[in-house]
């Protein structure tokens, strides 16, 4: 696969046409020209950097998305070239004496190593750079806009961010350019139509053009630099059988099968399997980070199906489901006999709740909670004018969802949404929803239920009797509080207690490797990392 | 002493409040808050920045902040001590929850230490200038100045990887619950816990020991036909004691907040690595409690420990 992205990528690159530099300094900020972003781009040798210092666990990156399908013709590649960079910078009247102040937020030693090689290869071609870890509460000092965006001075301090998008859709990578409301992504006027116009589809040719007219501009400017992108690692220990089940973006939810997973037994003759995960002070809403753990996945049911490129193929929860009327309507009926873990019925009437609670809460994630803000009645419930959506009717086990505005991740978000059971939330404000105590030992509908949740210690889940699917076949899942780039990951690992999970750590890798018990397989999946400018002059 | 003892419990309170107004004060000039924190920073640039505030005001972030600690330090005076901003989590459930794996591994490695400590020093000043002495003075060198951290990897290495004799991290597993089944997870944490204060102890006790060993009280004793074992451990090591006990003391609240390293190698569920993980996400009520927990395990150790010195020489009178 990374291969045939290669491919692609270079295809592509073959065919470019010289690109002229269209846009000029918007602001007193260097980095406001884009020939010295460009000059940026030029000096960094990011295939050597993917091959050596990441040991081929990294992409070099040609676009935002890692869709060569979204790429127009004449995509410049920004191949290693200093002489360029050298040049460009001239041209700019880059003053030499400037230091660039580069932040990141992933504390890993790969990432420190990563930004002395940058540091060093800007300084190669006149660019000093200083970098540092921000610490803390990241959000509040990447965000803020200042009170003139064009005099400035910013509000966060630095020049340029080091960070990832992780996106289920194209559009998220694109929508804040019709925006302008974050210092790292500037309002770029060409943009706004065609965010409009790949928002206000569903179908893909159309979006398929937009993605790439931007795809085009951004690469030309140099808004944003995608720098690599990153796969995700499935391991899994010789005492799990995936029976042929699907590998996929473990983040997110998709047709994993874990009913038909087995695992060896142990000493005591108990089909029991370690993970990691486990929750350290609350189990986290399902609508924030959808399958990012895995007591999300397991224990909650969607109502619709994705493969493991997330592609909707079917239904979960739902036993039909069609989109009518162009896309502004979407309909689906609940299978049959459908239970919550503690034994009661899973209704329409919990899906109209959750799909309303959603809309409300703040956390919910971004594609999610765009989808459900677009459904008739959404604003009304927003500003408190009604009590639930009128474009979310319920009939028998039918549920009928009316859009007042096109969506085009309905799908995508149905195939993500994991309904709750309503009994449990009663009088709870869905601002506050992920601080009720039902998240201490959640019911879900999934084909495993929470048994024991000791925070911070261990959490253990057994097949759900009643599961529409089958009953599972292993008998206990026990997952410790470890994640990925922790190393008690690895110690857990090597002492038997990981039979499987995922990490995005590519540093965990080789020693995961090297335990001949265990083995990791990487998946690609749509995870950018890039350098973000900042578009507020400093003072 | 009962008097001297409400005097010093009444001492207490203002400089409870005086160092809790600081600590917030701290936690109020740490740019973000609880909210942003919420999401990750990959996330952060497509998330609803109005929705993000209106759980702000929900939360009660909204309010100025003497507003905000008058409310926090009026209800923890009542006996309410708030919930966790992260996930609504009473603060009094996650004390209960984590606080007795702390102690547990505290009070072992205290245990562990005192004993080990006391009577290596002891030793050391008795063979003073010989190579037990010596070679005890390396030893506790090397583990004052060896990170904790680095001795647990090596333990886990060793005892737990390669041995395969005890357990490679956690308090328990499921289904596993009482003391003795615990007791194998116990015994490398606290053994690496113990060891730099073990070393510490062991050079305080015999510098202690060996000042005591040069009082006239002991030449005294001697010259009275005293045997050398009732002159060195009843006289010589009672009166050494006291400035180990004042040592000991103060070192439990020490390890309570110094075993966040050791809970984090060792997977340890204490409320060591729940107040790291609190201030970095500005849980405030959290951190608070933790930190009010932490003031008043010294102040009160600091009690304690005039209490024993009194008992133990007679020459300190309290109140004076």
């Amino acid at each position: 696969m990374n291969k045939l992205l290669r491919t692609s990528a270079i295809a592509i690159i073959a065919a470019q046409v010289a690109g002229g530099v269209s846009a000029q300094a918007i602001n007193e900020s260097e980095l406001s020209d884009p020939r010295v972003r460009q000059a940026i781009a030029y000096a960094i040798d990011m295939e050597t950097i993917a091959e050596t210092l990441f040991e081929g666990a990294a992409i070099p990156a040609l676009g935002l998305t890692s869709d060569a399908n979204n790429y127009p013709e004449g995509m410049n590649s920004y191949s290693y070239d200093p002489d360029k960079a050298r040049e460009l910078l001239a041209e700019a009247g880059w003053d030499g004496s400037r230091t660039l102040d580069m932040v990141y937020y992933y504390p890993d030693q790969l990432t420190a190593d990563f930004m002395a090689v940058v540091q060093a290869q800007l300084g190669d071609v006149g660019i000093d750079m200083t970098y540092r870890l921000l610490e803390g509460d990241v959000g509040a000092q990447i965000s803020g806009v200042p009170d003139d965006p064009v005099n400035g001075p910013s509000v966060v301090d630095w020049d340029i961010l080091y960070g990832a998008r992780a996106a289920i859709a194209n559009q998220e990578y694109f929508n804040r350019f019709a925006e302008g409301e974050m210092p790292t992504v500037p309002t770029v006027d060409a943009l706004v139509p065609l965010v409009e116009s790949v928002n206000a589809t569903v179908n893909p040719a159309v979006q398929r053009a937009g993605f790439q007219e931007m795809e085009g501009i951004i690469n030309e400017n140099v808004y944003i630099l995608p720098l690599y992108y990153q796969q995700l690692y499935i391991f899994e220990s010789d005492r799990i059988n995936r029976n042929g089940a699907p590998y996929g973006n473990e983040q997110y939810n998709y047709n994993f099968d874990v009913v038909n997973w087995t695992v060896e037994p142990n000493e005591d003759g108990e089909l029991v399997a370690y993970t990691n995960g486990a929750p350290m002070q609350f189990f986290e809403l399902p609508w924030q980070n959808l399958g990012i753990w895995v007591h999300s996945r397991y224990a909650f049911d969607t109502i619709l199906e994705a493969d493991g490129t997330l592609t909707p193929i079917g239904g979960e929860l739902a036993e039909t489901y069609e989109v009518i009327d162009d896309g502004m309507t979407f309909t689906f009926t609940l299978k049959d006999d459908l239970k919550w873990h503690d034994g009661t019925p899973i209704t329409a009437a919990d899906v109209k709740w959750s799909i309303e609670a959603a809309a409300q809460a703040p956390i919910t994630h971004p594609v999610v909670s765009t989808t459900l803000s677009r459904i008739e009645g959404a604003e009304a419930l927003a500003s408190g004018d009604a009590d639930g959506m009128s474009g979310v009717t319920i009939d028998g086990n039918t549920v009928t969802i009316k859009f007042a505005v096109l969506d085009p991740n309905v799908l995508l978000t149905f195939s993500q949404f994991a309904p709750l059971p309503m009994a449990y939330f009663e009088g709870t404000d869905p601002l506050q929803i992920q601080q009720n105590e039902f998240w201490q030992k959640p019911i879900g509908s999934g084909p495993f239920m929470i048994e024991e949740a000791r925070m911070n210690e261990f959490t253990t889940l057994v097949p759900f009797p009643d599961y529409h699917g089958g009953v599972a076949k292993i008998e206990q899942i026990i997952a410790l509080p470890s994640a990925d780039g922790d190393a008690n990951l690895i110690r857990n690992a090597a002492a038997f207690r990981a039979d499987f999970g995922y990490t995005k750590n590519a540093t965990d890798v080789p020693s995961l490797e090297e335990m001949e018990h265990m083995t990791v397989r990487p998946v690609n999946i749509p995870y950018t990392r890039m350098f973000w400018i900042n578009q507020f002059p400093r003072g | 002493m009962l008097t001297y003892i409400a005097r010093r419990l009444l001492t207490l309170i203002p400089m409870v409040i005086v160092i809790s107004f600081l600590i917030y004060l701290g936690l109020e000039l740490t740019p973000g808050d609880a909210v942003s924190h919420m999401i990750p920073p990959d996330a952060y640039g497509s998330m609803d920045e109005d929705r993000l505030q209106e759980l702000r005001e929900s939360l009660g972030l909204g309010k100025p902040f003497l507003v905000r600690y008058w409310i926090w330090i009026s209800g923890v005076l009542q006996g309410d001590f708030g919930y966790s901003l992260a996930g609504g989590v009473p603060i009094s459930k996650i004390f209960l929850d984590r606080l007795p794996a702390t102690l547990e591994l505290s009070i072992a490695a205290l245990l562990i230490s005192t004993v080990l400590g006391s009577i290596l020093g002891t030793i050391s000043a008795l063979t003073r200038g010989s190579l037990t002495d010596q070679s005890l003075t390396v030893v506790g060198m090397l583990g004052v100045s060896i990170p904790e951290f680095f001795f647990g990897l090596v333990a886990i290495l060793i005892f737990a990887l390669n041995l395969e004799w005890l357990p490679v991290g956690g308090r328990t597993l499921p289904g596993y619950d009482s003391f003795w089944d615990r007791l194998p997870h116990l015994v490398m944490p606290a053994m690496v816990l113990s060891i730099m204060m073990t070393a510490g102890v062991m050079r305080y006790a015999r510098s202690s020991m060996l000042d005591a060993l040069s009082r006239d009280f002991i030449r005294t004793a001697r010259s009275k036909g005293m045997p050398e074992w009732r002159v060195n451990i009843l006289h010589g090591f009672r009166v050494a004691l006291t400035p180990v006990i004042v040592l000991i003391g103060f070192r439990l609240p020490v390890l309570i907040g110094g075993s966040v390293i050791i809970e984090q190698v060792f997977q340890w569920p204490g409320i060591g690595k729940e107040f790291v993980s609190a201030v970095r996400s500005q849980d405030y009520p959290l951190v608070m409690m933790v930190a009010l927990f932490s003031v008043l395990a010294v102040l009160v150790a600091s009690l304690i420990v005039d209490l024993l010195t009194a008992i133990i020489d007679p020459r300190v009178r309290l109140g004076d």
